[in-house]
């Protein structure tokens, strides 16, 4: 990771240190309520071009840290730094870097056209007469959507709109690009086809940082993921170490299974735990890789033809990483 | 200079937004039938109600008075527009951007300036000569700037409040019909602003609508043009007092806003 | 079954009309934004009280007093005539308010209704902002009279207001001429001036609006002088009031054939 030169006097896009951030919940009468603690302590480094994925449930405090790096919202403590940049004190440089993308339907102006909206915010930052136009028409160009540049973007469709909200990030060329939970209501095709946008965007040397809920998303585009959760930072690993946790922690579940099959399931290696319900249904979670093809071997050679495999949630790789981690460091 | 070109930029890229949301509202029929037709009905109203209650402002006072009014009271919608900024979900995006936010507000909601423009114009040309109002030609080609500085004032007064309710949008509707109300009846709209008690007075010389009045008023009853002027002067002072307010109003926005964490990136 | 009766019909709407009434209070509460124009009131009572100059003509002022609250009533039943069933449509509760056996208009009616009789607090606002800015106590020579035509009011409000929410659905571009139907009816409906003292090509027109008859008869009840032909006169705005209300409900039964055959209101 410390491979890539320290190009324009800085070789990391983001560095975050001690970074912790409280909100006040309510107003008036209602303040009595604690103080919630969205981000709490929180490291994290992201190299040059790297595109780096922030990984989390809802409410984890991924979108709280996207906002302070887009300097819409102050840190309560620590520091944050935007291409070698203060967040708070030289707000105008950092602004003047980023690119912000954001998941839902809004953050566009409806009446106005693709090339409109494009050349209003080229305007934002600076860019003017050819090269803004030649700018407008590179991005519209990249995200695909030049041949429907003059149409209103009340007739697009929401795949294209968030296309059109990744060019709109990526008018003025900016060097960080903060992608938070991007395809958020996006049908699992127009997702698809955003992400490979994404990945082609990224190839170009335009650093990335994404966050989202979906494991597939971040193992899809990222070359590291960070775990983040209840605003603290758990682990930052290779999108593959996440792909192991996936298959690890798999779930079987089958129908009309007796219980000596049943009972010879639990006797099998990287098998955790085996629940049964009424009507011969267990439900096997297994803890190693491999360990499912096994499993439903078993359940083949047994006449079981009623099963299904599952992938863990994220909530699940959740719990078997702090486990995990809480008996390295623990004992 | 390179400096001026950008804002100028600005103000323009978002002036076409704002036109653009404007034809989506009005056609020129809609616009002529059901927005002119109504405010042309509110100067006669107010007129015929001063005539009724018996007013000390006369007929022809009223008329230019009210029509006038008429540019402020459609100004004032761009504390709507406004709004429109923080439910599209462009806000945050604003905010992180790197320009100062006025400009781009102040380029957003100048579609109100020419519509209120045109419809004061029309009142004064088009109603004055029944109500009383005999225009030279000089004097009414002199009263179109004289609005026109007028209704530019008096959409800064509205950005300020706009500034001022981004953070409660549901309160743009009734934050800008109590302004122009109030104004209605502090800025010599009805009654002379000296009907008034001091401290009363004393604000209605903040706001440019009581300069308005006035310089449209000299020209109207042939006064000198350099009376008018005075007066208009006064209009360019308020308007120029309530930008800064306004630029103020949003800087509190962003700033506020990165305190609280009130800007939020979607709904 | 039993056979339908007047009583049963009646007690019918009354439970209906008092429900949709009901709701649109707990609505009002959540969300004050039907009755914000109560916040305006004010400021339009010293305009109109400051035109009248209450030291010098407290007679005049006191019939100023009454155009801020009218202005305010009808505009408050334009705005939630405008915005129900856009709402319900937004909020998916058309389709369920339709086919609900009760009906659309007597909903719309109530819910108009109601809003309106919590504008009736602009008379107190008003009055309030009389005496205590201009030192002007208005007295009303008739209470039973202005009561009765406040009454009256109410009733062919909503129900003249229920013509236009079904308007509004039914043309698209009507909702642009909403501000159209404000200050051309103040002055039709002689808020201010009566409608007896406009150009006389304009007073056929006046006697069809219920609000000028409303007017006159509010006007005439602050006076010493004995109301004449009080009966008449809110039997008129009762039945301006009921003219509008069956045009309403028509216009609304419009609307219900056209959810229910094309299943939604589509794009209008």
């Amino acid at each position: 990771m410390n491979a890539i030169p320290p190009a324009g006097g800085f070789a990391l896009a983001v560095e975050v240190s001690g970074l912790s951030r409280t909100f006040t919940p309510g107003r008036g009468v209602r303040r009595k309520r604690a103080d919630v603690l969205a981000l709490d302590g929180v490291d994290l480094t992201v190299p040059r071009g790297e595109v780096h994925g922030l990984l989390g449930p809802n409410g984890a405090g991924k979108t709280t840290l996207c906002k302070i790096l887009s300097t819409i919202l102050l840190p309560t403590s620590g520091t944050v730094r935007v291409c070698g940049l203060d967040v708070v004190t030289d707000v105008r440089g950092v602004r003047a870097r980023i690119g912000i993308v954001f998941g839902g339907d809004r953050g566009l102006y409806t009446r106005l056209t693709a090339r409109q909206n494009l050349s209003f915010w080229a305007a934002l930052s600076g860019l003017s007469g050819r090269g803004s136009a030649a700018r407008v028409d590179a991005v519209l160009d990249r995200v695909g959507l030049r041949d429907r540049a003059d149409d209103r973007v009340e007739e697009y469709s929401r795949g294209m709109k968030q296309r059109l909200h990744l060019a709109r990030a990526l008018v003025h060329e900016p060097t960080l690009l903060l992608l938070d939970e991007p395809t958020t209501g996006m049908d699992p095709v127009a997702a698809r086809d955003f992400r490979t946008l994404v990945g082609e965007v990224s190839g170009s040397g335009c650093t990335v940082l994404l966050t989202t809920h979906d494991m597939d998303e971040a193992e899809a585009l990222c070359s590291r993921v960070t775990l983040i959760d209840n605003g603290r930072i758990l682990t930052t690993d290779r999108p593959q170490a996440l792909g192991e946790w996936i298959s690890r922690y798999e779930r079987v579940e089958a129908e009309g299974v007796p219980s000596a099959v049943a009972d010879r399931l639990e006797e099998l290696e990287g098998v955790g735990s085996l629940q049964r319900s009424p009507g011969g249904r267990i439900r096997v979670q297994t803890t190693a890789q491999g360990a499912s093809a096994v499993v439903i071997r078993t359940l083949l050679d047994a006449g079981v033809t009623t099963m299904s495999v599952n992938r863990p949630t994220l909530e699940e790789v959740y719990l078997h990483v702090i486990g995990d981690r809480g008996m390295a460091v623990g004992r | 200079m390179k400096r001026i070109a950008y804002i100028l930029r600005i103000v323009r890229h978002s002036a076409a937004n704002g036109a653009a949301d404007f034809r989506a509202t009005y056609t020129w029929k809609s616009w002529t039938f059901g927005w002119l037709a109504r405010m042309l009905t509110q100067v006669v109203f107010f007129v015929v109600a001063g005539r009724a209650l018996g007013a000390t402002h006369t007929q022809h006072q009223l008329l230019v008075s009210n029509a006038v009014t008429a540019c402020v009271i459609e100004t004032m919608a761009v504390v709507s527009t406004s709004a429109r900024e923080r439910r599209d979900g462009t806000l945050p995006l604003l905010v992180a951007a790197p320009p100062s936010m006025i400009w781009v507000f102040f380029g957003r909601g100048t579609q109100h300036v020419v519509s209120g423009t045109l419809t004061s114009v029309v009142a004064l040309l088009a109603l004055g000569p029944l109500y009383g109002v005999s225009w030279s030609w000089s004097s009414a080609l002199l009263a179109v700037p004289a609005v026109i500085l007028t209704a530019l004032a008096n959409y800064c007064l509205g950005l300020a409040l706009s500034g001022l309710v981004l953070s409660h949008t549901s309160l743009r509707g009734v934050a800008a019909n109590a302004g122009y109300i109030a104004m209605m009846a502090v800025c010599g709209v009805q009654v002379p602003v000296a009907f008034w008690p001091l401290p009363v007075q004393v604000v209605a010389y903040g706001l440019p609508l009581t300069y308005g009045i006035r310089a449209v008023q000299a020209l109207s009853a042939g006064q000198s043009v350099a009376t008018a002027a005075a007066w208009a002067c006064g209009t360019v002072l308020a308007g120029c007092l309530w930008f800064l307010l306004a630029a103020a109003a949003f800087r509190r926005v962003g700033e506020r806003g990165r305190r609280s964490g009130s800007i939020e990136f979607s709904i | 079954m039993t056979p339908r009766t007047p009583g049963p019909v009646l007690r019918r709407t009354a439970v209906t009309v008092t429900a949709a009434a009901r709701l649109q209070w707990a609505l009002i509460r959540r969300s004050p934004g039907d009755v914000q124009v109560l916040v305006t009131i004010p400021l339009l009572a010293i305009v109109f009280l400051a035109m009248a100059d209450p030291s010098q003509h407290p007679q005049t002022a006191a019939r100023a007093a009454l155009a801020p609250p009218l202005i305010g009533l009808w505009s408050m039943a334009l705005v939630v005539a405008g915005e129900m069933i856009s709402q319900d449509r937004a909020w998916g509760t058309l389709e369920p308010v339709i086919a609900a056996p009760a009906g659309l208009v007597l909903v719309v009616f109530g819910r108009i209704a109601a809003v309106v009789v919590t504008g009736l607090a602009a008379f107190a606002e008003t009055w309030l902002v009389a005496k205590v800015l201009f030192g002007l106590t208005i007295t009303v020579a008739h209470p039973g009279w202005f009561a009765l035509t406040l009454a009256a009011s109410v009733v062919a409000m909503a129900g003249t207001a229920s013509v236009m929410s079904a308007v509004f659905v039914l043309a698209r571009s009507a909702r642009t001429y909403q501000n159209t139907l404000s200050y051309p009816f103040y002055l039709l409906g002689g808020v201010v001036l009566p409608a007896s003292q406009l150009p006389e090509w304009l007073r056929p027109l006046t006697r069809v609006v219920f609000l000028s008859w409303a007017s006159d008869l509010l006007r005439d009840s602050l006076r010493d002088a004995p109301v004449p032909d009080a009966w008449q006169r809110v039997a008129v705005i009762l039945g301006l009031g009921l003219i509008g209300s069956a045009a309403g409900a028509w216009l609304l039964h419009r609307v219900t054939i056209r959810v229910r055959r094309l299943g939604t209101l589509g794009r209008a």
